[in-house]
Parts: structure tokens; sequence; C-alpha cells
């Protein structure tokens, strides 16, 4: 692997509450400026996986993780992580668009309070940046105080993307951005997110192998908590080296 | 008969039944608040809000202690009643969400919603009143916020539920902690929400009588000191009410007059914003 790793889990187990073992024994690694794709039939682990990266399980009690997941030469699953820290760099983007409720720049000013920035001037040229970065800019730049939820629901998601980019995280997670999209807003986000592999780590979680294939440079396949098989895209969908992904490709089941 | 006609013998019964019900319970309603419209209307005079009571026989007396005095507690109570009752819902709906004791808390504050007012009076009044050794304004406001703190407990409670949960996860992953997420995104969410349960509840209490007569008490003189007896609007009407004097009649049917618009105000107030919110 020519490529440096950015996050890599290491004999990696997840226990639900009630000990369920939701994750075994993954070894898993993305690489720094390239987009990884999660791609599985539902249930199988796939969206529990990248909520370890930003310890998302936390929030909910009883939650057990083994195993350790590397990041900045640090283990980010021991105690003396600081998890406000850890989730300002390794951002997130959800299923179905989740805009607070208030105006379009309130929504992505306030990831940049929680960092400190509080200069008027500071947060409107750090908006401004990440708007384009998320090419939304030119159409919200004329109402920026009106209210995020009268965008339509794909700008709401690049709205979403760009509040997660204002922070300038290292690694950005995103857990089926489209499956609430229409094909026109799905596809502007896939081109946004190629773009965005420039500057930051991606891992996606996709229902649709299309679009595994179409974005990503690595995919990993999991099957019942375990990773099945985990390699460049290409060889994925090409010459698969276990049966199962093969199937699963192929569509002989999920 | 066949089935059909039954049928409709049955619907038009059933109709009829709920109708009837409905214009039984409706006819006292308009009866009460004609009533006190009639009178109420007839009643007013500017003097009732600008001037303090007279002794009885001398013309020209007002409400004026009693209009402020109302205001005093309604505000006190609110002052207390409210945040006591948003962060006792923040916690049962964010902090302890799905615990027991939440559940039991939910419970008992629904009971103490039913709980009849004269039975939170006497309880302040043991409390407040009797170690005191006098009725006094703030026992007053202290009565009237007990019973606020459970209906905004539940109302705020409920509107925090409403917020998809996946929006908080949304702050989180922004790096957000927990009391910024309540503080800064949930609230927003449930705002308007809150305020109408806020509304609700001042409008609730604004026509208490029953505590306010074992706490506050009335006071025939001009009073703004919340330490001793203190007038009330409700309380007043009540004594004027019962009165020999005409002139004390009039004064009670205005005053039942002005309370009774105000609490509908409110109450339309806070449908109107749930109308706003939701439409």
């Amino acid at each position: 692997m020519a490529e440096t790793v950015a996050i890599e889990a290491r004999k990696l187990n997840f226990y639900y509450a009630g000990n369920i073992h939701a994750l075994k024994d993954i070894n898993f690694s993305a690489c720094k400026r390239t987009v990884t794709a999660l791609i599985g039939p539902s249930g199988c682990g796939k969206t529990t996986l990248l909520r370890c990266f930003n310890r998302m399980h936390d929030l909910y009690p009883k939650n057990r993780y083994e195993g350790e997941i590397i990041f900045e030469d640090k283990n980010i699953l021991s105690n003396e992580i600081d998890l406000i820290a850890l989730r300002s760099t390794v951002g997130m983007v959800f299923q179905k668009p989740t805009p607070f409720p208030m105006s379009i720049f309130d929504n992505i000013a306030y990831g940049l309070k929680l960092k400190g920035v509080k200069k008027r001037s500071d947060l409107s040229e750090k908006i401004e940046k990440a708007l384009k970065h998320a090419a939304l800019w030119d159409e919200v730049k004329d109402k920026l105080n009106d209210s995020a939820y009268e965008l339509s629901g794909g700008q709401q998601q690049r709205l979403v993307i760009a509040r997660a980019l204002a922070v300038e995280p290292e690694v950005l997670l995103f857990d089926e951005p489209t499956s609430a999209l229409d094909p026109i807003s799905t596809g502007k986000i896939e081109e946004l997110i190629v773009q965005l592999k420039n500057d930051v780590t991606i891992i996606i979680v996709t229902h649709n192998m299309q679009q595994a294939a179409r974005i990503s440079d690595w995919t990993g396949f999991m099957m019942l908590g375990e990773l099945i098989e985990f390699d460049k895209t290409d060889k994925m969908f090409t010459a698969p080296s276990e049966k199962l992904t093969e199937d699963y490709i192929t569509g002989r089941f999920g | 008969m066949n089935i059909e006609k039954r049928r409709k013998l049955e619907s038009f019964i059933a109709l009829l039944l709920s109708t009837l019900a409905a214009v039984f319970g409706l006819l006292w309603l308009v009866f009460i608040l004609g009533d006190v419209l009639v009178h109420g209307i007839g009643a007013l005079k500017l003097s009732l809000f600008l001037n303090d009571p007279t002794p009885p026989g001398v013309t020209g007396g007002g409400l004026r202690n009693a209009f402020v005095g109302q205001l005093l507690i309604t505000v006190f109570a609110t002052l207390i009643g409210v945040p006591v009752g948003v962060l006792g819902g923040t916690f049962l709906a964010e902090y302890a969400r799905g615990t027991k004791i939440a559940r039991i808390i939910s419970i008992l504050s629904d009971i103490m919603v039913s709980v009849p007012s004269i039975v939170i009076g006497t309880f302040i009044y043991a409390i407040l009143v009797k170690p005191v050794g006098h009725f006094n304004g703030w026992a007053g406001a202290v009565a009237l916020a007990v019973i606020m703190i459970p209906v905004v407990l539940r109302t705020t409670e409920d509107m925090l539920s409403l917020v998809p949960w996946t929006l908080r996860e949304a702050a989180f992953a922004l790096g957000s902690p927990y009391y910024k997420v309540i503080i800064q995104v949930v609230y927003r969410g449930a705002a308007t929400g809150i305020l109408t349960g806020i509304l609700l509840s001042i409008a609730r209490v604004a026509g208490e009588t029953a505590p306010l007569l074992f706490t506050s008490f009335n006071n025939a003189f001009f009073s703004v000191d919340m330490k001793g007896p203190i007038s009330s609007l409700t309380v007043s009407i009540f004594q004027y009410a019962m009165g020999p004097y005409d002139e004390w009649h009039m004064q009670a049917w205005a005053a039942s007059f002005v309370i009774t618009v105000f609490v509908l105000l409110l109450t339309i107030l806070g449908r109107l914003i749930i109308k706003w919110r939701y439409r």
C-alpha cells in the first residue's frame, strides 16, 4: 500500500447493550484522501462499524467496544480520548438530512462556534468557503438568513455536508447519504464526495452497489458482523476473491 | 325492519345523543361567559383600575390593589414555576430518557395536574403561612407555582421528545457537549411548544382562588409587599360577590370580566402558536 493509512480498526469487536455481538474481529483501514465504501445486506453491521469511528455508540448506555481503532497515532477507543475533540475531527453525515432549526448561516456557524470561532467576519468567511466547498453557495448566497428547512432535501444534505466541512475534519463518515434523495440530488452528492477526497478521508456506507463502484477507491463487503472482503473497488467488482462477495455483487442474495 | 334501516336509525340516535350532550355542555359555557360579559362590561369603569377600595358606602372605589397584587403573584409564580418545570421536563426527556425514575415522575406529575388546587393551598399554608405566622404574597406565588410546575414539566417533556433523535446525533457528531445540544438545538426545535405550555399554565393559575385564599389571602389596602398579605383579583371577586353591597357586586362582575378575558386571550394565543407552528 503506497497510501498512508488515516484510520485503522484492529481486531475490533462491538457489542450492543444486551451483549449482542454486532462486529466480529474487524480489521479495516481507510487511506488518506480516498473514498472507502462499506457494502453488505441490511443488518450486516456496516453502519455499526461506521459509528465506531466517531464513538457515536457512546451516546447509548451499555454499548461495548473491544480491540483498537488507531487514528492519529492514538487508540480512539481508550477512555482517555476526548470525545468532543474526536468528533470535531471525524465528522458525520446521516441518512436523512439533519439541518438544525435555525438559519442556513447559523447551521454552519454552529460547529465553528463550538471550535471557538467568534468574530462575525471570520464566521462569514469560513461559512462561504464551506458552502462553496459543498457546491451550495450559488443556490443559497442570497438567503443565508432563511430557515434551513426551506431548502430542498438535496440542498439540506449538502448544507449538512458544508456544516461538517466547515470545522475542517480529517475524516468524514457518510451513512447512506443519498438514500432519502432523488436521482439528481444523488448525482450532485456523489460528485461532491469524489471532489472532497482531495481534502478529507471519506468512509461511506451505502446500500447501492453501483454507487460504491462509481465513487469509491476501496470497498469493504460485510456480512453478519464480519468483514468478508476488503480490497480495491476495481478488483472487488471485477474479480472478488470470496465466493460470498461475488454472490452478493451479482445479486444472488441481499 | 331490515338491517339497513336499523343501521340508519342507530346512526341517527347516536348523532342525536352526542349533539344533545354537546349542546348541553356548551349551553352552560355560553351562559356563564355571556353573563360575565353582560354584567362585566356594564360594570367596567376606569376607576376600577385606578382607585383602591373605599369603605362601604363611599363611592368611587376600585380594585387597583387587586390588579397589582394579582400581577405580582402571577409573575413571581411564573418566575418560580417555569424554570423548575422546564428544567424538570428537560431532565425527564433528555438525561433520564427511558429510565424508570423518569416514568415515575411523569406519572406523578400527571396526577399532580389533577390534584384539587385547594389541597395545594392548604399544603402551602402549612409550610409557608403557619410557620411565618401571617398570610403572605410569597406563599401565594409558591402555591400557584406548584400548580404550574407539573403542567410545564409535562409539556416540556412531550415537546422535547418530539424533537427527532437524529437531530441530537447530528449535533453530537459535530463535537457538541450535551448541554449545548440541548440549549442550542433541542430547545430551538421545541421552543414554540414549550412557550405554548407556559402560556396555558399561566392561564390555568390566573383563575385560581382556593390556593390564594389560604396563602396570600386579601388586603384592603394597596400593597406590593410580598412578605405580607396581598390582594388578588380572584380572592377579591370571592369576597365582593359574597358581600352585601351592590357596589361590591358590580366590581366583582367587572373583575370577573377582566380576568376571564385575560385567560381567554392567553388560551387563544397559545392555540394560535400551536396552529402557526404545526400548519
